[in-house]
């Protein structure tokens, strides 16, 4: 469809500041795809509009937080409208007392983060990007970063949820209490399915008090071995972790600069934290420092206050090894605890081969292995065919031991070459079911999910 | 004749001694422990021992179109394994094998008909166990505590059993076998274990479950406070909460099931107490210690009667004697009891247990509470006598109140019990018809003739087009208390 007759029409939903037609879509290409027109819904009735619109027309809808996770998923089969739920940002409810709150979708997590610390209560996401993130975008793509170790992921602390459906209609599930068990468990079935049977317009959560205290203790280590030794030990103690990151020597390195901390070379790190009141967190630390001296660390920090912040986000959000003009793909690989060193190991010696810089941080203790490969952009263009067998490669050998690998991000010409997803196993066609049971005309980020769904 | 013929083929696979189809026999099969709601035995038992028998069983109900339920201990409390079309009952006790124990990565895999303490009691000499602990969790089974999705007291700070399952082996109404999840995190695609996990058998058979082990704490700390009136316990609870303390369970028993234990028990719970709170902490050893100190405080704050406090494993258990012991007490002060589960907001305690103990007023009945306070899940036990006319469908009514009660501040008609048989006619109060009907593509995806537990979980229409399923009125429609949408 014309792209301005379609922004006309969204326009009388939104209102006409609040459509993008043309050329203003650019922003919101997908893998080199360019919206038809792009919609910024003010409420759940508008949004509820767009879909019925989206639908009667058989328009394919890209829903759209802060953009900064797109890359996820296959490249979109089709793309008619992308509709971006930043307006949608209020907090709907929070009460402090049962450690409950619902938001909208479009609400960037660092307002909640600022609202809920008045009450001394947060939710305990810190996915990459976490400064920008919107609520919505870190279900949908169920993003998680080291925080996940103590309190779980967006599956395990969303207890209510609404969403707007392809044909327009708005459903709940759940509810505003912390246990319920009647009828399905439908915010398991969103949480995670990026936007592919529908769009989520508000959730509510379980929240967690924030720790009195937190610290962090930092042990280098030069052989990988010792680093494994230590990280079983203490995923096998009594020590509670909020965060356990594994850091590959590049990671490290790079982690290290950005912190203030001269980090030698060739070191794996383990960064632990702890939190809680401080008599515990001093003990909890103090056995920590005893399992790394034992197992061979070779260096060891305390870090606490601003430095610790700064390290964590710098964890976070770790994204680029070298630098600018540089493309980069992101590999996350999710194993077993005890497969991770090899996993790390595996990925590292391959980017080499292909000759890519190379990085990985790990959530040890649930088996998460981010792999960071960088290369110059010539490279990429040329050819992306070596870099997908790599990671064609690189999912072998994770899946042989259970796991699974998927791109996080990658330039198209990469993507085109090797499955963003990887094998989903013999449920797949339950899957397709499901999906066609929800959205049968396939408008919902068509191409982008698992098995091409 | 037919029946016959089927049998014989059952007999083909599981043997001879795995099938029950004597009707005096069937009569163990006629309820869970819901038992006065409804019994309807089903037409035969079938007990596999194995995933291949279970879908050799599961293509035979497909070819002959018979509804089948899964059936684990029968410790459900809502009804949800009675066979409400006749049907296949599905017993899968003899699939309690352990098949893994991975501690290195914490994780084991089990078959469904393993009890949910033998997989504890399996691992707790490497100090591991399964967290999951529901009052059953004796009797019932892991296979059970995945199709209701399980709680426990514990499961204030460790979740319900949906953040314990990893992985499923799921046999499909058509026969297939199907693999959700894993052994690791986060696999890609729609997260069919958490939606299969509380799907209360209507989505398929579980045959293989993987689960998630936990590390003992270093340090459990556990602390009896009574109080006066149960307003006061109420909000000691959410203070605790607020102050930012997450206990791993908070247990409250109102002053009904504190005389009745008392008169059995001889506990020695203080003269004049409203209500006891068992609070139980675990986590580092110092850091529970300034916990518990805090705890204290609050308690003495507002006035507690008496704080009593565990010095070692012996006087824990003792402490826990009470709260463990609380529904079978409440047999000695009533014939029957109709044991309601609703949940709501924490900070809606106090107001919402006076309205239940109005509600009790009003309908002349005794109604005990002994419930998970933390979670906000209410257990109001609703006394009576069904051999007084119309006493059960009284009981009826006033935990259907109860229930409107729960949503109308924002809670939910089952905390942990389930929908079942029991409140399906009820869930249309909490889920609007588009929210059901998104549900009901769940299960039309999984099962399209539903034949896996029809009658339970989703209310079915009166016109019955797309379900195959013969309409049948619930007891509550019957009895005039409950209208189907």
């Amino acid at each position: 469809m014309n792209s301005k007759r379609l922004a006309d029409r969204l326009a009388r939903i939104v209102g006409a500041d609040h459509v993008l037609a043309a050329d203003s879509c650019v922003p919101y290409t997908v893998d080199d795809r360019i919206p038809t027109a792009v919609a910024f819904p003010g409420d759940a009735q508008e949004l509820s509009e767009v879909m019925k619109l989206a639908s009667s027309d058989g328009l394919s809808v890209i829903p759209w937080g802060s953009g900064t996770t797109i890359g996820l998923g296959g490249i979109p089969t089709r793309v008619d409208l992308a509709v971006v739920l930043t307006r949608l940002n209020r907090i709907i409810d929070h009460e402090p007392g049962d450690l409950t709150a619902t938001f909208q979708a479009g609400i960037p997590l660092c307002d909640v983060q600022a609202s809920l610390h008045r009450s001394g209560q947060f939710l305990p996401f810190d996915p990459a990007h976490c400064d920008r993130r919107t609520i919505g975008g870190i279900l949908a793509t169920n993003s998680s970063g080291p925080s996940r170790h103590r309190y779980g992921t967006a599956r395990d602390l969303v207890i209510g949820i609404r969403v707007v459906h392809a044909d327009g209609t708005i459903t709940k599930g759940g509810a505003k209490v912390v246990k319920s068990v009647s009828g399905y468990d439908m915010n398991k079935l969103y949480v995670g399915s990026l936007g592919t049977l529908g769009i989520i317009l508000e959730a509510t959560f379980k929240l967690h008090p924030l720790p009195a205290v937190e610290r962090t203790w930092i042990a280098l280590f030069q052989a990988g071995e010792g680093a494994t030794r230590a990280l079983a030990r203490i995923l096998h103690a009594t020590v509670v972790c909020t965060r356990i990151e594994l850091l590959s020597s590049g990671a490290a390195r790079s982690i290290g600069r950005q912190v203030g901390c001269q980090f030698p070379e060739g070191t794996a790190a383990l960064a632990l934290s702890v939190g809680g009141v401080p008599e515990a967190v001093d003990a909890q630390i103090a056995a920590i420092r005893q399992f790394c001296r034992q197992e061979g660390a070779a260096a060891e920090f305390l870090v606490e206050d601003r430095t610790q912040d700064s390290l964590w986000k710098a964890v976070c959000n770790f994204s680029s090894v070298t630098g600018d003009g540089r493309y980069q793909v992101t590999l996350k690989a999710s194993v077993l605890p005890t497969h991770v060193v090899d996993t790390i190991h595996y990925g590292e010696t391959l980017a080499g081969r292909l000759g890519l810089e190379s990085a990985a941080i790990s959530e040890a203790g649930c088996g998460i292995v981010r792999l960071y490969w960088t290369g110059a952009p010539g490279l990429a263009a040329n050819d992306p065919i070596s870099i997908a067998k790599g990671i064609e490669d690189l999912r072998d050998q994770v899946v042989r031991h259970g796991g699974s690998l998927v791109i996080l991000s990658a330039p198209a010409a990469i993507k085109a070459a090797v499955d963003v997803w990887g094998p989903v196993g013999n449920a797949l066609s339950l899957m397709r079911e499901l999906k066609r049971r929800f959205d049968p005309n396939g408008l919902l980020n068509p191409g982008r999910f698992v098995g091409g769904i | 004749m037919e029946k016959r013929r089927i049998v014989e083929e059952l007999y083909a696979i599981v043997g001879r001694d795995w099938v029950i189809a004597d009707p005096d026999e069937l009569t163990v099969y006629e309820c869970d422990a819901m038992t006065f709601l409804e019994r309807t035995a089903p037409d035969i038992v079938v007990l596999p021992s194995n995933t291949e028998q279970v879908v050799e069983v599961v293509k035979l109900c497909d070819r002959e179109r018979l509804p089948f339920l899964p059936r684990g201990a029968g410790t459900g409390l809502s009804g949800g394994a009675i066979a409400v079309a006749g049907g296949v009952i599905i017993g899968l006790n003899r699939m309690n094998r352990i098949l893994d124990i991975d501690l290195a990565n914490q994780r084991a895999v089990v078959e469904p008909g393993v009890v949910n303490l033998a997989l504890t009691q399996a691992v707790q000499e490497h100090r591991h166990y399964f967290a999951p602990d529901p009052a059953s969790q004796a009797a019932s089974s892991i296979g059970g505590n995945v199709a209701e999705n399980a709680g426990g007291p514990h499961c204030l700070k460790y979740g319900t059993t949906t953040t314990h399952i990893l992985g499923l082996e799921v046999v499909l109404a058509s026969g297939e076998i199907v693999q959700f999840g894993g052994t690791t995190l986060d696999c890609p695609g729609y997260d069919l274990t958490g939606l299969f996990t509380g799907s209360e058998g209507t989505l398929g058979i579980a045959t293989k479950v993987t689960v998630r082990l936990m590390r003992q704490a270093e340090a459990v700390k556990t602390l009896l406070a009574s109080f006066r009136a149960i307003d006061t316990a109420s909000t000691v609870v959410s203070e605790i909460i607020a102050t930012g303390i997450i206990p791993s369970a908070m247990e409250m028993m109102d002053r009904h099931i504190i005389g009745a234990l008392e008169e059995w028990l001889h506990i020695g719970y203080p003269e004049g107490a409203g209500a006891v709170l068992l609070i139980e902490l675990d986590g580092p050893a110092a850091e529970i210690e300034a916990q518990a100190k805090q705890i204290e405080q609050i308690c003495v704050r507002h006035g507690a009667l008496d704080l009593r406090v565990a010095r070692d494993e012996q006087e824990r258990a003792l402490l826990w004697r009470g709260r463990k012991g609380a529904v079978a007490a409440v047999g000695r002060i009533t014939h029957e009891f109709y044991l309601q589960d609703g949940v709501v907001p924490r900070t809606t305690l106090p107001q919402v247990l006076r309205e239940v103990e109005a509600i009790a007023e009003r309908n002349a009945f005794v109604i005990a509470n002994v419930f998970h306070a933390g979670d906000g899940n209410l257990h109001p036990l609703i006394c009576f006598d069904s051999r007084k006319e119309g006493e059960l469908q009284r009981a009826i009514a006033a935990g259907a109140e109860i229930m409107r009660l729960c949503l109308s501040v924002g809670g939910s008609i089952t905390g942990e019990h389930g929908i079942g048989l029991e409140k399906i006619d009820f869930i249309p109060l909490m889920y609007s018809p588009d929210d059901l009907e998104a549900m009901q593509r769940v299960r039309l995806a999984f099962d399209p003739l539903l034949r896996c537990n029809p009658g339970k979980l989703l209310p079915t229409t009166k016109s019955c087009s797309e379900t195959n399923v013969a309409y049948r009125p619930h007891r509550v429609e019957r009895e005039g208390l409950a209208q189907r949408i």
